[in-house]
């Protein structure tokens, strides 16, 4: 049995615990390659327009593995923790590719609940189905793959460098290099160090986006809400790089609610889709550099 | 205290009842029109939804018109909706409008008890005793009914009038002259007589209209700017249109929403094509679409605000519902910059497309 595993929304966040459950169930992985520029344009062409860039991005991956695996994992993400929500794009993701790309194999499409161990095992026992009946292997290849996930740890926590900025976003957007055009990269070339939002406690990031008027509504509101208030208030870091696609609704919610709560600290939101020039972007995180190098001296 | 509240379709009917009966002081924000949607553009962020925009533009006119407390619904939307009320109070706020909020909220999240406290806030001012408080809601809620009710009938029996315009101006006239019902009673009178008047409209029964049934977004479809009056032009055309999601549907929806009783049927329909909830109404409007099929409708339109995240999903699955049903779809998307005569055209072509199918299936029986 061949399983693929694209490499597009939250496979950043729970790769190791597909990958382990799948090939512990003995299957074949068949992984597609990093974001590339095939893969962008066949996602923008299945993909339905008003979809924001890491949803066609998703399109794309799925097209370049497709025919090359008798099962695809599409994971239909509902829920990161009690009482929060996700993008209604994840909730239906199956269902928008599915119906989207031409001649597809068998999709996942059993629901994906990351509130507790119990939940998470309900999704491995029925899609684990597509491959074994055995209970007791179905339970083994769970447990690891519920380890390794446990210690997979992603986020940056540059330390040493003269400045620093907290980089928030979707994690496709943080770690996809591709779509954020070596973001990372480019600031440790201009000496600037990055911290993510894994590296501050859930409970602070609980606690600061507990003091909005109203329980934000995501779970990913409350992970960005909560680090960058933190990040100003504590002047943890020189500034806060945003990275978002056009067209995404949860961002334009945060980003609002971001920007009413620090006031004048350095705030810089770098928006993508499809049609975005790098040297633009360049030139933006350029003037942001020098105008955090400016206010440290 | 002078209470105001956003539009959505007749919504504004219910709320003057209730304030009428409560006898608390009250602004109804003007028509929505270009000036509230231009006036909200101006001072929302740029990728909210259409929604927050046009709502901004109604309270900043009713604060001009003398509104001191807005009353915001919070989480009862899901999705995006859920978070208006907070960045809409720090955006009045920022203008500098000294204002007051009430937020209604779903009582899962505040509490009973909170949310009672702040129903309470709404009549204050009210010299009503609580017997009178409650029979005012009560009423209220048979007003949102009963207009939705006319609203429906005109819309349909639209597409069999024996005499061209009679619906639309019923409807027209039954609205205008809402505004002079002063107390639930009368409007409860006023309503009922447009009803019957509706139910006596001379029809031509060997019209065989075109049915469309209008889908989407829950916002978009039920307040008529913001879908460039799309039910008025089609009843123009002699069509007949149903739409399932109106206020009251609404109300009925949060009402059963915890008992999981709503919307059966809708929710079978969805099941094939989109068996969970995602958020926002994507799965009503999957199985509206199949179920306006299954009833014998000639096609169906999807209207939704750009970036709306919902029904970006339910756009993407239409298609194929459209495909398997051999059912017309056209999907509508609206914004601050949809102009008129691309979407003119868009649903004339489509509306020609519904009567060649249509001609095309009479001449072969
Ligand atoms: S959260 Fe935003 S970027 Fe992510 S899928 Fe949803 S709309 Fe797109
Ligand atoms: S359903 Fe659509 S229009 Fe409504 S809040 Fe969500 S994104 Fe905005």
């Amino acid at each position: 049995m061949k399983v693929g595993i694209p490499k597009g929304l939250l496979y950043y966040e729970y790769q190791p615990f597909f990958q382990t459950f799948f090939e512990e169930l003995g299957a074949e992985l068949i992984v597609s390659p990093d974001t590339n520029k095939d893969i962008l344009d066949k996602g923008v062409k299945y993909c339905v327009d008003e979809a924001c860039l890491p949803v066609k991005v998703f399109h794309g991956h799925v097209s370049a593995i497709k025919d090359k695996c008798d099962l695809l994992l599409i994971p239909r993400i509902m829920q990161q923790r009690q009482r929060e929500f996700i993008c209604p794009k994840f909730c239906g993701l199956p269902e928008m590719v599915v119906n989207s790309i031409p001649d597809m194999p068998k999709a996942t499409m059993t629901p994906f609940y990351a509130t507790s161990k119990e939940k998470l095992f309900d999704w491995a026992k029925i899609t684990g189905q597509e491959i074994t009946h055995n209970k007791a292997r179905l339970q083994k290849a769970f447990e690891a793959a519920m380890e390794h996930q446990s210690k997979h740890k992603t986020g940056f926590d540059d330390k040493g460098s003269d400045l620093r900025v907290a980089l928030a976003g979707h994690p496709y957007n943080i770690y996809d290099n591709y779509l954020n055009m070596n973001l990372v990269k480019k600031l440790k070339k201009l000496g600037v160090g990055v911290i993510t939002e894994e590296h501050i406690d859930e409970d602070i990031k609980i606690k600061e986006a507990s003091k909005l008027y109203k329980r934000p509504f995501w779970s990913f509101a409350t992970n960005n809400y909560g680090f960058t208030s933190h990040i100003a208030n504590n002047g943890i870091a020189n500034g806060i790089i945003y990275i978002s696609s056009f067209a995404c609704g949860i961002d334009s919610v945060v980003i609002e609610l971001i920007k009413h709560n620090i006031g004048d600290f350095p705030f810089l939101i770098l928006k993508i889709d499809e049609h975005t020039g790098e040297a633009g972007i360049d030139t933006r995180i350029e003037a942001f550099v020098d105008m955090l190098e400016r206010r440290s001296c | 205290m002078k209470i105001t509240f956003p539009h959505m379709g007749n919504v504004y009917i219910a709320a003057k009842t209730l304030f009428d009966d409560l006898g608390v002081e009250y602004v109804i924000p003007p028509q929505t029109s270009k000036a509230s949607l231009e006036l909200g553009s101006l001072h929302s962020p740029e990728e909210m939804c259409l929604p927050f925009k046009i709502m901004i533009g109604n309270y900043i006119h009713a604060i001009e018109n003398g509104a001191d407390t807005v009353i915001i619904t919070g989480s009862c939307g899901p999705c995006r909706f859920g978070e208006y009320c907070e960045l809409q109070m720090n955006l009045l706020n920022r203008l500098g409008y000294n204002l007051d909020f009430i937020v209604i909220d779903s009582p899962g999240d505040i509490g009973l008890k909170e949310l009672v406290t702040r129903l309470g806030k709404v009549s204050t001012g009210s010299m009503c005793n609580r017997m009178d408080k409650l029979k005012a809601v009560l009423t209220a809620v048979k007003v949102v009914n009963l207009i939705d009710e006319v609203e429906a009938k005109a819309r349909y029996l639209a597409g069999f009038e024996a005499n061209k315009g009679e619906c639309k101006k019923l409807l027209n006239e039954c609205k205008n002259k809402a505004m002079d019902c002063n107390n639930g009673k009368t409007m409860i009178e006023h309503l009922k007589k447009y009803i019957d008047k509706l139910n006596v409209v001379k029809l031509d029964h060997s019209k065989e209209p075109i049915k469309i049934s209008i889908i989407g977004e829950i916002y978009t479809v039920i307040e008529p700017f913001s879908n460039l009056y799309i039910e008025d032009k089609l009843m123009d055309y002699g069509i007949s249109t149903k739409r399932t999601l109106t206020p009251s549907w609404w109300v009925k929806n949060l009402v059963l929403s915890p008992t999981n009783m709503n919307q059966l049927e809708i929710k079978r329909k969805a099941k094939e094509y989109l068996p969970y909830m995602i958020g926002g109404h994507a799965r009503e409007c999957i199985g509206e679409a199949v179920l306006a099929h299954e009833e014998g409708f000639d096609g169906a339109i999807q209207i939704f605000p750009m970036g709306c995240m919902p029904e970006i999903v339910s756009k993407a699955i239409l298609p194929k519902i459209s495909k398997d049903k051999d059912f017309p779809i056209l999907t509508l998307v609206v914004d601050e910059m949809t102009g008129e005569a691309g979407y003119v055209t868009r649903i004339e072509a489509f509306v020609d497309l519904l009567e060649r199918r249509k001609n095309h299936v009479l001449s072969r029986c």
